[in-house]
């Protein structure tokens, strides 16, 4: 077990009586609730992506940022021309990523049965999500009319197939790397158990603040982690204030910026919700990240493994 | 005469029939353990004697909850807690042992028995004082206060002293052995707190209707599984580093 998956269940044992006891939560305190987390935690695991980028690729910084900005603006315009392609896109380039962060410390290459486990892991997780909180997803779709356009992506019954699929899936894939030995028995029981944890964890825990326990302490916090010991093997960063101030510039950009486009909408210069919104920015800067951290990972992870990373 | 005192197990009863093979399951267990000291190193004689006398408590709990079951169609919530009350300090025991080797001191012996005292009152209070028709607001403040505990034992268990004294050990049996045992309390262990939200007012019981009936059976069947498997590990340990030294003396 690592320590973020003992922090991870703490939490959650800690949270479900308590947010049971609260009663019905509503989106918008969800939402007042887990921002400044996702803000706090979520953003800063992706605002060095130039530097671990640069750090292995001859390309200076400013033409770094510049693809990283067309691919940004690339993203928008397909949330622009077809939202639903952009949407679906940034489900499957999240489930990759989120099972590629979860399982890639295993391995020393990464294989198509890796990748097809760390896909089949994401789109599970994610099904999980949303089916277990269709009744939510279904009113925030109601209640704006942006979000409409995805109904015929959460019917019911659809989402379920693809959650038992994709779990069966990824039970096979982890049941099979540990017959191939890229799994120790431990690490199979560990990964079924942590599966397991997460979807209670999205069925029993409101939407929002479900999926904030586990991309905060499962996800941001594990990347996190593997970017600052990267650095400090590497003499980039010599303290854990050095990697604050590494990842502060780009964090308080993005946080700022959110911010700005929350102001042009309360002030109506944008004429959609402050949920859409936030969904395009989070999608536009998913894609650029997953790019990079699937490089990353391809250097972390292919020379002699870091024990401490685990 | 009160032999012929013969007691009925509804055959539609899971509930009393764990009870039952729970109490006799527990017994064997304990004759097992004493009987298999006699093969094993002096050093690994108290563990497993430990591991005896925690399923032999909890034999004889088991046929006076059994009894009192079978009574009154109740949760013999006070004869449990007596029971977990004397078996779980003695499952910290366990750890403090296995690791004594490796140096633990007796402070960690006292922190882990503090942190599972705390986990038993509080759950105790937590069930036993539950106005009637149920509290959520009790529960969930008791069920609270009583993970604090377990969250102790088991960050100990992985993290903490108990696994690094484990791994500074140099003995791979030990290590393994406590790895084993921190499994237990991950997972077997979580099996209890599914009881108590089932309680009136507790949450599984609010939210999916599942009853006092339902404790019983989860109680019964974790209690099988921590309180043998927890001795069988510590016998396990025992059994393969008394053979090796065997072996190591015959080679020499």
């Amino acid at each position: 077990m690592t320590k973020a998956i003992f922090f991870f269940i703490s939490c959650l044992l800690l949270l479900l009586p308590l947010v049971f006891n609260a009663g019905e939560i509503s989106m918008s305190s969800q939402l007042l609730f887990t921002t400044p987390f996702l803000l706090l935690f979520g953003i800063p695991h992706g605002a060095i992506d130039n530097v671990l980028y640069l750090r292995n690729n001859k390309i200076k910084n400013t033409h770094f940022i510049a693809i990283y900005l067309v691919f940004v603006a690339s993203n928008i315009a397909i949330w622009i021309f077809s939202p639903t392609i952009a949407y679906v896109l940034f489900l499957f380039l999240s489930a990759y990523h989120f099972g590629q962060s979860q399982f890639t410390h295993y391995f020393d290459k990464q294989p198509s049965s890796h990748k097809a486990l760390y896909l089949f892991w994401g789109i599970s997780i994610l099904s999980g999500l949303l089916y277990f909180n269709i009744a939510e997803t279904h009113s925030i779709m109601v209640q704006h009319e942006e979000f409409a356009v995805f109904s015929p992506l959460h019917q019911e019954v659809d989402m379920l197939y693809l959650f038992l699929a994709s779990t069966l899936l990824t039970v096979s894939f982890i049941i099979y790397l540990t017959a191939k030995k890229f799994l120790t028995i431990e690490n199979m029981f560990m990964e079924l158990l942590v599966i397991s944890l997460v979807l209670i964890c999205f069925y029993l825990l409101p939407f929002l603040i479900g999926f904030t326990l586990y991309f905060i302490v499962l996800h941001s916090f594990k990347v996190l982690k593997e970017e600052y010991h990267f650095l400090d093997s590497k003499k980039e960063i010599s303290s854990f204030k050095g990697f604050i101030q590494l990842i502060a510039p780009f964090t308080l950009l993005s946080v700022f910026g959110i911010l700005f486009l929350f102001g042009l909408i309360y002030l109506d210069v944008l004429t959609f919700s402050y949920g859409y919104c936030l969904l395009i920015v989070i999608s536009s800067i998913t894609l650029p990240h997953v790019f990079v951290m699937n490089k990353f990972y391809g250097i972390l992870f292919s020379s002699k493994r870091s024990p401490e990373l685990v | 005469m009160d032999l012929l005192n013969v007691l009925v197990i509804p055959k539609d009863d899971p509930i009393a029939f764990t009870f039952f093979t729970g109490y006799m399951a527990m017994l064997a267990a304990s004759i097992f353990f004493f009987f298999e000291r006699g093969r094993v190193d002096d050093k690994w004689k108290l563990s497993l004697l430990v591991s005896a006398l925690i399923t032999f408590i909890a034999a004889v709990h088991y046929y006076y909850m059994r009894d009192y079951y079978l009574a009154t169609g109740e949760n013999p919530t006070a004869l449990r807690y007596i029971d977990w009350t004397l078996t779980v300090p003695l499952m910290c025991v366990e750890f403090y042992l296995l690791t004594k080797a490796a140096g633990a001191k007796i402070a960690l012996l006292w922190k882990l028995i503090a942190a599972s005292v705390l986990m038993l009152v509080a759950g105790y209070i937590g069930e036993a004082f539950n106005p009637e028709g149920g509290d959520t607001a009790h529960s969930v403040l008791w069920g609270v206060i009583s993970t604090i505990g377990y969250i102790y034992i088991l960050y100990t268990a992985w993290f903490g002293e108990v696994a690094k004294l484990a791994a500074a050990s140099n003995n791979e049996i030990v290590k393994k052995g406590v790895r084993t045992l921190a499994w237990f309390v991950l997972a077997g262990w979580a099996i209890y707190p599914i009881g108590y939200m089932c309680m009136p007012g507790g949450w599984l019981n609010t939210a999916f209707g599942w009853g006092s009936e339902n404790v019983d059976l989860f109680y019964n069947i974790a209690d099988a599984i921590n309180k043998i498997g927890f001795g069988l590990v510590v016998y396990g340990i025992a059994i393969t580093a008394t053979e090796q030294n065997k072996a190591k003396a015959k080679t020499a």
